[in-house]
Parts: structure tokens; C-alpha cells; sequence
């Protein structure tokens, strides 16, 4: 077996796990199981006889895209299936017991918590609003340990300390509305660990957390699985958070798990096609001026009767097989299995994308350097100048963003990166205007346009200046057709002489971001999020903009979407020469994107440079922080990292007042007199280098 | 692992599959190309089906396309209250009926005859309803009196919520008019609305149009407030940004973006509140702030109200319509509002 783990580098042993793993009796398995909703008198298949082994002590990181099945396939565990769904067919079988048999309350009760407990995606919806803390804390330590009194507040205190809450005694007393999201998430789990269960269900934990904060749950999670020998069970969609914590990698597709193997195996030697498109359309491995290599298409309705291989449709290389049977589940190594026909002997030999490679490459900073033009070509096309936005008044005044220098020069990328409250979003909306400017102002072609403005340029700017939103089911409007939100804006400014003409032009908006025409007579609930994104696109699209602020506009797109909407941006910039303010929280994407970035903490831009110089040398101490915390796709790598926390109290700002400046051409960093030598220290380093 | 089938299971030809019966999915032709798809590729020999496959971009395509409807489901769903749908055509032939009544009716409703000998007669074939205290016949008064007060809360009500959604639609909009509308709340609301229709009654006038009209002025603002409170609930959605970019005028907005959620709102609202009219209308003829020359269900139950101890079905006929009325609308509003909730439209 070992020969087969191929990659043994690194800090950490796949293959001696891989043996631990093997030797032990599963803890848990599932087997055939099958689960139907019924949905307005029609039944869906969610889980298509899937199965899986849990052993002990092991992480199982579970990854798909949103109705892959996964979430509803770990509730089974712990028996909280939504009521319209019913399990079919199969066995759960956990401590001799069938789950898949359980009913009530009562039955339940020894294991849900006590045995299985779990961790859900929003701290706020697990914890209770009007009770302190430490009492909901005290409640679980209560219902499972069966403390009492003074004991069970003492226990709950030290779950409080074990999950890294600091001043736990005081913390008791508090509600969670007092806590931060990364801290109520510890609550959570604390509550989650009082019963000190055997199998802890984390459902996409962190998703709703900034990156850094993101990696001390993480790391939280890890230290508590050694301590409390549990074995985890993690969902996400994230490749790079799978890196980090997982043992074993099972790949869920409409329902079934389609790959399954340790870490390793899955990462740097996958045999499925979704695994491989998966991977592949990870913008971190894209190399800029290059497609990423974009899975096309959109998850299969489960409404419908899938035949053979569920995935075959949007394969480009799928067998004729693959539209007529199911794969049965091939054996590569004992610890990995690959549901393919490509498996089979009698199938032609496929090689797995180069792409995939990059993710070892991607360790030696591989990426060319990228040329930008020189300073004297370039024009400005919007200015801030000391910008400064502020929310309320009197007293509850709220200062969102201060003091921000930006250039945005025609036909580029910047990228505005930042975590959530960093007023990054702010920004992009004091510039289109939704957001009033307090201070300060914003240029477009060096005209103000921020403030009171006339009739003409007001009409000018809001054609040549459009937004792309983060979530695109909350930004369409779901009671009017695509026809009328695609038309809006012509609707508006008249832009058209009659009704055939501003048909015509839908239909080429709508075909330029890859939809189909005749999708104009629909709603947009019928519509997939990366489908309801691009009529977002769309819709800018047709006034004829030539800035775009795209707000985080992946974010909320499942992965195999994501490079679908990052190609058709880029090839909008090529065709129309369009220039874009990508604001993002996430600096890996920003990577295969943006021209240059701006690093933005607590309403302060921090530091300015090239994409490519700033992560050579990111200088900021926020910046190093956030680049430290980036989860890579590399499970050998995110094994060992170690991620930098940043303490704004480190900055002595009393004596010498920090400025903004120019350290190296088109570098510019925010510091005072010292730390600025610092910095440029710290630059001709890395440039002699 | 499951057993792999041999090559001829594979080649045998494929029985109709569920997707063939298109019972899911609506879009006959995709189907007839899905089976063509499978069919063809079923009778290849054991060589080709381990060939590539031809892409096809539409099949990828495909979405998760439900034909999920809102106002479907809605209609549906009212359509399972077996007691709100039997109310609401009870309601509407009562309504109908009002018309053939007076029809086939013996006696004018516009010349009834006072008669003194007639007094108090009791219902039989002649005087179907029987006569009042006057000696007139009671069948017409009570079917003119039903038409009449439906005719006057339909009206009112529309207009009250007609005035109330636009008011409110801008009051929840608009942010530097909420301060303006709040105060005027306040007033309006501290004043007893009883007191302000006697005022209205005695100085302006006691006609049906005056005082629907002054029910109106004074019950619109409450239908506002409720928009308004729901207002808030959409103003700060994304889409509505997204509208703001395009700049898309005030009107707009409301109607395109804001009104279409607020739908199910206000039908609800309408329905609850024609009883609701009803009653006062009862009320304020029974206080005597009304025009009496012509019946109206309130003027028959102020009028038996001396008599019907002696005389019950002098009251029984028009309470009976109130209530088949009160109720049709209380059941039909609730059902309504229970289908519009999107969680039951599972």
C-alpha cells in the first residue's frame, strides 16, 4: 500500500495514518442508505445508496457542492432529518444499533449530544438570544455529565478555557449578542464537547468566519480532537480548509460519494472526473492571462431519474457507458476508492488534468512575474481622495471608513481584500454613490462625483458605473421576469427606440454571459446561484459600463461555479475593456484575478502594491496575518503551517503619527516614521533576494 | 461493490425509463432527446461504450428546474380549507341572490306601503320575511339592506386599503417622511375614532358617501402603518441596491420591487377588514349617526332591536347575513393567509 502513497514529504505521514485507519473496527457505517423528500407531491432522491465507514479517531472531511447530499447524509447520524424526508433504504449501524431505525425523541436521547454531537454553519442559530452563556453551557454539562450546582458551573468554566474563550469567569455571565462570531462558534462547540461525544459533526463551521478567525477554529477543532480523542466528521466546500484538517477526503456528487481516499490520494491522485474538475477549477492553481479550467454546466435536478453516472452530462470526457450504467466503486488502494468507469480495464486510458500537478508546484512560488505598464500610460478613471464615510450621528457616530487614498487606472484589476466590518464593501458603494460621503471625495475621470452633482453626469455615471452583488438570490428581484430585471437599466435611461429593439438587446446580454435567450420569460428562483449571478452580470452589462465594482462576487457560489463567473469576468475585461474594483475577503482568489491589491482593516487601507509583489512581500503586519491564515489546497502544507495572528495594539501611534506612503513603486504601506524603515528594509531584502 | 453486469445485460434494450413518462419535468423535448441518448447507446457493442461520449452543452446545462409557482401554490394550498371555500361561494350567491331577491320579490322595494293592519306579520307565502313595526314588507328591506352594506364595506375598504398601500409604500420607502407620517399617526390614532364620526355625522352630514368617505380618511392610516412595518423588511435587500445602481425612480421601485411582495398582505387585509366595516357601520346606525331613508343591515338591527322579543325573526334574518358575512370573511382570511405562507407550500 504504501507504494502508493506516493508523497511522503512534508510533516505529516498519509501512510503511517493510513495503516493507524485500517487497523481499527469502524466505528460507524452506513450502508446502501437512501433518503427521498417529498417536495409538493413530488419525491426527490437526496442520498442514492451511499455508504461509508467511520473509524475511529480519524477526521472524514466531506466535500460537495450545495444539494450534493451532505448535510442531509450527516443529520442522518444524528437523527434530525427535516420532516418531509424519510430514509428508504439502508442501515446505519453505530454501537450494534441501526440509526436508520430510531424513531422519537426518547430513543434518540442517549446518543444525540451524548455520543454524536454538532457543530452548525450560523453560532447564532444553535445559541439562544435571551440566556447568558455560561447557562446554556451549564445546561448541556448538566443533561449529559450530570453535575449539579456548583460543579456543573466549575466544568462549564473549564469547557469555556479548553475552547480558547480568555477570562472564561467573566465571559459566563454574557450573552452571546456580546460575542464576536468566532467566539460564539467556540460556545457552540463547547456545548457540543460537554457531553464528550465519541463523534463530533462539524457542518461547515467556518464558513460564515473571516479567514483568520477561520484558522483558529481550525486549529481549536484539531487540538480538541487529540484531547478528547474524537473522531470528526467535516463538511465544507472548501478544498483548502479540507487540506487542513483532514485524515480522509470522500468526495460527495447528487447524493453518492463518488471518490474516497486519505487526504493525499484525493488531492494529489484522483482517479474521478469530478475530482478532477473540482481541483482543477480552484483558482488558486490558475495562472493569470490563462481560463481556469471551469467545470461547465450545473449539478443535476435530483427531481429527475439519474441513469449511469450522475456527473456524465457535464463531463467533456465522459464514456458512452457512463450515460447508461452506474460505476460500481473501484478499489485504487485499500484506503481509496473511485466511483468511475474510467477504472475499468476495458476503458481507454485517461490522464488526469496537468493542472493538478500545480497543487504540489504550488509550495515553490511558481507564478511568473507579472509586467504591469509603466506609471505614465496609465490613466486614472476613479479617484478617492481622503475618503471618509460615516454611519449615524451624535454620539453613536460610527466612522466606516477613513482616510482612503485609491486609484483605480483604466482597464485594470484592483482588488480591495479585507475582513467582514473592514468597510471594504463601504467603499464600493460610497463610490456608487449608494453609501453618502462624509469627507473627502471621488473622482470619475476627474470629475467629482460624489456628493451633489448635476442632472447630466449623475445620468453619465450611473450608466458607466455598475455593481455585481455578493449574493445572487438576494439580488434579484424574484417577483419580476429575467426579462424585466435584465432591462432595467434601458427601461430607465430609454435606451432603446421600441420594444423589439430592447428585446434584441436582452437576448445579446443574456447570450454574452452564456444563457440562453429564451431564458428572459423566466423567474429567477428557477435559476441555479452561478446561472442567477450571471443575469446579475447581465444586467450591468447592458447599460454599457466601464467600471464594474464586483463585490465579493464569487463568495456565495459553490466551487465548481466559481471559475465559471471568474472566466467570464476576465473575458468581459479583454472585450470591453472594462475595469473592475473586485472586492473580496478571500486573498487567494484575488491572486488569479486582480492587477494590483488593496489591503483594507478597520476602514483603513493598510498596504497597496502589485498582486505579485504583494504576496512576494507583504509588508503590513495585518497583510502577513491574512496571507498566513489562507488555506492552500495542499494537505502537506496546511498540515504544518503556521498562521501569524495580527494585534493592532502592536502599533505605537501616540508620538509619531502614521502615514501613507510610497515605499516602493506602486508599493505603498501605512506606518509611522520606525516602521516605515522597517518595511523598506525588509523590501530591498526581498528584491536583492 | 455492486456486481458488474455482463456486456449483453448492457446491449439489452433499455425498458422505458421514469424519465421517458416526462411526469417530472414538463419539457417534452428534452426528454425525447435524453431517450434517444440512452437508447442509441444501449444497443452499441462492448467496444464502444468505453468510446467517448459526444458533449452536449444543453444537457450540462440542464438546471434544477422546478415549476414552482407562488400563486400556484397559494390556490392550492386555500383550495384544501374545505370551510373557507364553501363560505366563499355561500358568500358570493348570497351576494348574487341579493339581486334576484328583489326581483321576484311581490313588492317594490322603492314604494313600500305603510300599513298599519299589516303590522308585525308574521313570515308567510305573502310576506316571505314577514312585515315590520310599519306594516312593510320585510323580505325586500333585508335583501336591499344587504346589497347596500355589502356595496358600502366593499367600497370603503377598498379604499381605505387602496389609500393605506400607497401611503404606506412610501412611508416604509422614504426615510426623511417617516418622522412626518409617524406624528401624523399619533394624532389621528389618540383621537377615539367614535368621537371623530359623531363630529363628522352631526357637522358635515349623515349620507352614505360622507361617512364612507370619513371612514376612510380615518382608517387608511393603520393599513399604512402595517405596510410600512413590512416595507422595512425589503427596503435594504440587495435587489433593491441593485435597482438603485440602474437608477430606477421611486414609483418604480414600489411597484416593481417593493408591492409584489406585499401582495398576500394586503388581500389579507382587505378580507379582514369588510366584516370589520360591516360592524361599524351596524354601530354608527345603531347610535343614529346615519342616514336612515334607506335600509342597510345596521338600520334593520337597529330597528328590531325594540321588537324582537316579541317579534325574533325581526331580528334573526339580517343577523343571520351579518353573520354568514363575519364568518365568510374571518375563514376566508385566515385560509388565505395560511397558503400565502411560504412554509406551507411543502
Amino acid at each position: 500500500m504504501s507504494e502508493n502513497v506516493k508523497h511522503t514529504s512534508g510533516g505529516f505521514d498519509f501512510a503511517e495514518r493510513a495503516r493507524q485507519i485500517l487497523s481499527t473496527e469502524p466505528i460507524l457505517t452506513a450502508k446502501d442508505v437512501e433518503v427521498k423528500f417529498t417536495l409538493r407531491d413530488r419525491e426527490l432522491t437526496a442520498i442514492r445508496r451511499c455508504s461509508l465507514d467511520l473509524y475511529d479517531g480519524e477526521t472524514l472531511a466531506i466535500v460537495g457542492e450545495s444539494g450534493s447530499g451532505k448535510s442531509v447524509f450527516t443529520k442522518l447520524f444524528v437523527g434530525m432529518l427535516d420532516k418531509n424526508g424519510k430514509i428508504t433504504n439502508g442501515s446505519i449501524m453505530y454501537e450494534g444499533k441501526d440509526l436508520a431505525k430510531l424513531t422519537g425523541e426518547r430513543a434518540w436521547r442517549g446518543i444525540r449530544g451524548s455520543k454524536i454531537a454538532m457543530v452548525t454553519q450560523d453560532p447564532m442559530t444553535s445559541l439562544n438570544p435571551l440566556r447568558r452563556v455560561g447557562v446554556q453551557i451549564r445546561e448541556a454539562v448538566e443533561l449529559h455529565q450530570g453535575l449539579r450546582g456548583g460543579a456543573a458551573r466549575a466544568e462549564a468554566v473549564r469547557l469555556m478555557e479548553a475552547v480558547g474563550i480568555q477570562d472564561a469567569e467573566r465571559r459566563y455571565a454574557m450573552y452571546p449578542h456580546e460575542f464576536s462570531g468566532g467566539m460564539r462558534q467556540r460556545v457552540v462547540i463547547a456545548i457540543a464537547i460537554a457531553c464528550r461525544p465519541k463523534i463530533l459533526i462539524c457542518d461547515e463551521p467556518t464558513t460564515a468566519l473571516d479567514v483568520t478567525i477561520q484558522a483558529q477554529i481550525l486549529e481549536l477543532i484539531r487540538r480538541l480532537q487529540r484531547e478528547y480523542r474524537m473522531t470528526i466528521i467535516y463538511i465544507t466546500h472548501d478544498l483548502g480548509v479540507v487540506a487542513n484538517v483532514a485524515d480522509r477526503v470522500a468526495v460527495m456528487y447528487a447524493g453518492q460519494i463518488v471518490e474516497i481516499g486519505m487526504a493525499d490520494e484525493i488531492f494529489f491522485d484522483p482517479y474521478h472526473p469530478y475530482s478532477w474538475a473540482l481541483l482543477s477549477a480552484l483558482p488558486q492553481l490558475g495562472r493569470k492571462g490563462e481560463r481556469l479550467p471551469a467545470i461547465d454546466g450545473t449539478p443535476p435536478n435530483l427531481f429527475n431519474q439519474i441513469t449511469g453516472d450522475s456527473f456524465a452530462p457535464r463531463n467533456r470526457r465522459a464514456l458512452n457507458i457512463d450515460f447508461l450504467e452506474e460505476p460500481p466503486l473501484f478499489d485504487v488502494t485499500p484506503t481509496h476508492q473511485s466511483k468511475t468507469w474510467l477504472m475499468d480495464p476495458r476503458a481507454p486510458k485517461v490522464e488526469k488534468p496537468d493542472i493538478i500537478s500545480r497543487l504540489r508546484a504550488a509550495e515553490e512560488d511558481s507564478a511568473p512575474a507579472v509586467t504591469t505598464a509603466p506609471e505614465g500610460e496609465r490613466e486614472p478613471l476613479v479617484e478617492c481622495r481622503d475618503l471618509q464615510v460615516t454611519f449615524g450621528s451624535g454620539r453613536k457616530k460610527f466612522i466606516a471608513v477613513d482616510h482612503v487614498y485609491l486609484t483605480i487606472y483604466k482597464g485594470e484589476t484592483l482588488a480591495l481584500v479585507g475582513e467582514s466590518g473592514s468597510g471594504k464593501t463601504t467603499i464600493g458603494r460610497a463610490i456608487i454613490r449608494i453609501n453618502p460621503v462624509s469627507g473627502g471625495e471621488v473622482l470619475y475621470r476627474g470629475q467629482r462625483i460624489s456628493g451633489k452633482i448635476d442632472k447630466a453626469l449623475d445620468r453619465e455615471v450611473i450608466r458607466r458605473i455598475q455593481m455585481i452583488f455578493q449574493d445572487p438570490m438576494a439580488s434579484s428581484n424574484e417577483r419580476a421576469k429575467v426579462d424585466y430585471i435584465v432591462s432595467e437599466g434601458l427601461i430607465n435611461h430609454h435606451l432603446y427606440a421600441n420594444d423589439e429593439e430592447r428585446k434584441a438587446k436582452v437576448a445579446k446580454a443574456l447570450e454574452e454571459v452564456g444563457l440562453l435567450p429564451e431564458f428572459a420569460s423566466r423567474f429567477p428562483h428557477e435559476f441555479s446561484g452561478g446561472q442567477r449571478q450571471r443575469i446579475g452580470i447581465a444586467r450591468s452589462l447592458i447599460m454599457q459600463p466601464e467600471f464594474i465594482i464586483a463585490d465579493e462576487p464569487i463568495s456565495a457560489l459553490d466551487v465548481s461555479i466559481r471559475a465559471q463567473v471568474l472566466n467570464l469576468l476576465n473575458e468581459l475585461k479583454a472585450s470591453r475593456g472594462l475595469t473592475y474594483l473586485f472586492i473580496a475577503h478571500d486573498l487567494s482568489v484575488v491572486r488569479y484575478i486582480a492587477d494590483r491589491i488593496a489591503v483594507i482593516h478597520k476602514g483603513r487601507i493598510v498596504e497597496l502594491a502589485d498582486s505579485e509583489a504583494l504576496f512576494r512581500c507583504p509588508l503590513h503586519p495585518y497583510t502577513r496575518a491574512l496571507l498566513s491564515a489562507v488555506p492552500n489546497p495542499d494537505p502537506y502544507l496546511e498540515r504544518t503551517k503556521k498562521t501569524l495572528v495580527y494585534d493592532p495594539g502592536m502599533h505605537d501611534y501616540t508620538t509619531d503619527r502614521p502615514v501613507w506612503k510610497e515605499l516602493a513603486p506602486g508599493h505603498f504601506v501605512y506606518g509611522n516614521a520606525p516602521e516605515l524603515r522597517k518595511y523598506a528594509a525588509r523590501l530591498a531584502e526581498t528584491g536583492n533576494a | 461493490m455492486s456486481p458488474r453486469k455482463t456486456i449483453d445485460e448492457l446491449a439489452a434494450p433499455v425498458p422505458v425509463l421514469d424519465v421517458d413518462k416526462g411526469q417530472v419535468d414538463t419539457h417534452e423535448e428534452r426528454y425525447q432527446r435524453g431517450r434517444i441518448h440512452v437508447q442509441s447507446r444501449a444497443r452499441m457493442p462492448e467496444k464502444q461504450l468505453f468510446d467517448f461520449a459526444e458533449y452536449q452543452a444543453r444537457e450540462a446545462e440542464r438546471t434544477g428546474y422546478s415549476d414552482y409557482s407562488y400563486w400556484k401554490s397559494v390556490w392550492h394550498n386555500f383550495l384544501k380549507k374545505k370551510s373557507a371555500v364553501f363560505m366563499s361561494v355561500v358568500f358570493l350567491l348570497l351576494f348574487v341572490f341579493t339581486f334576484i331577491a328583489l326581483g321576484i320579490s311581490k313588492f317594490d322595494v322603492y314604494n313600500l306601503r305603510l300599513d298599519n293592519e299589516l303590522m308585525f306579520h308574521a313570515p308567510d307565502g305573502e310576506f316571505w320575511f314577514g312585515t315590520d313595526n310599519l306594516g312593510r314588507d320585510y323580505w325586500c328591506q333585508v335583501w336591499y339592506a344587504t346589497r347596500t352594506s355589502i356595496l358600502l364595506a366593499v367600497s370603503v375598504s377598498v379604499g381605505e386599503i387602496a389609500l393605506g398601500v400607497v401611503m404606506g409604500l412610501i412611508w416604509g420607502y422614504v426615510r426623511s417622511l417617516d418622522r412626518f407620517f409617524t406624528e401624523l399617526y399619533n394624532f389621528v390614532d389618540n383621537i377615539p375614532t367614535i368621537i371623530y364620526m359623531t363630529l363628522i355625522a352631526l357637522m358635515v352630514g349623515k349620507s352614505f358617501i360622507i361617512i364612507g368617505v370619513a371612514l376612510i380618511a380615518v382608517s387608511w392610516l393603520h393599513t399604512a402603518r402595517n405596510i410600512r412595518n413590512l416595507v422595512f423588511m425589503y427596503r435594504d435587500r440587495e435587489y433593491n441596491l441593485a435597482s438603485r445602481c440602474l437608477g430606477t425612480p421611486l414609483h418604480r421601485v414600489l411597484a416593481k420591487n417593493i408591492f409584489p411582495y406585499l401582495v398576500s398582505v394586503i388581500i389579507l387585509r382587505l378580507a379582514l377588514s369588510i366584516p370589520s366595516t360591516i360592524a361599524y357601520e351596524t354601530t354608527l346606525t345603531y347610535l343614529g349617526l346615519m342616514d336612515i331613508s334607506l335600509p342597510s343591515l345596521g338600520i334593520l338591527l337597529r330597528n328590531a332591536r325594540n321588537y324582537f322579543l316579541d317579534y325574533p325573526y325581526l331580528l334573526v334574518f339580517p343577523a343571520a347575513i351579518v353573520s354568514i358575512i363575519t364568518v365568510t370573511f374571518y375563514l376566508v382570511g385566515n385560509a388565505f393567509s395560511d397558503a400565502c405562507d411560504p412554509r406551507n407550500h411543502v
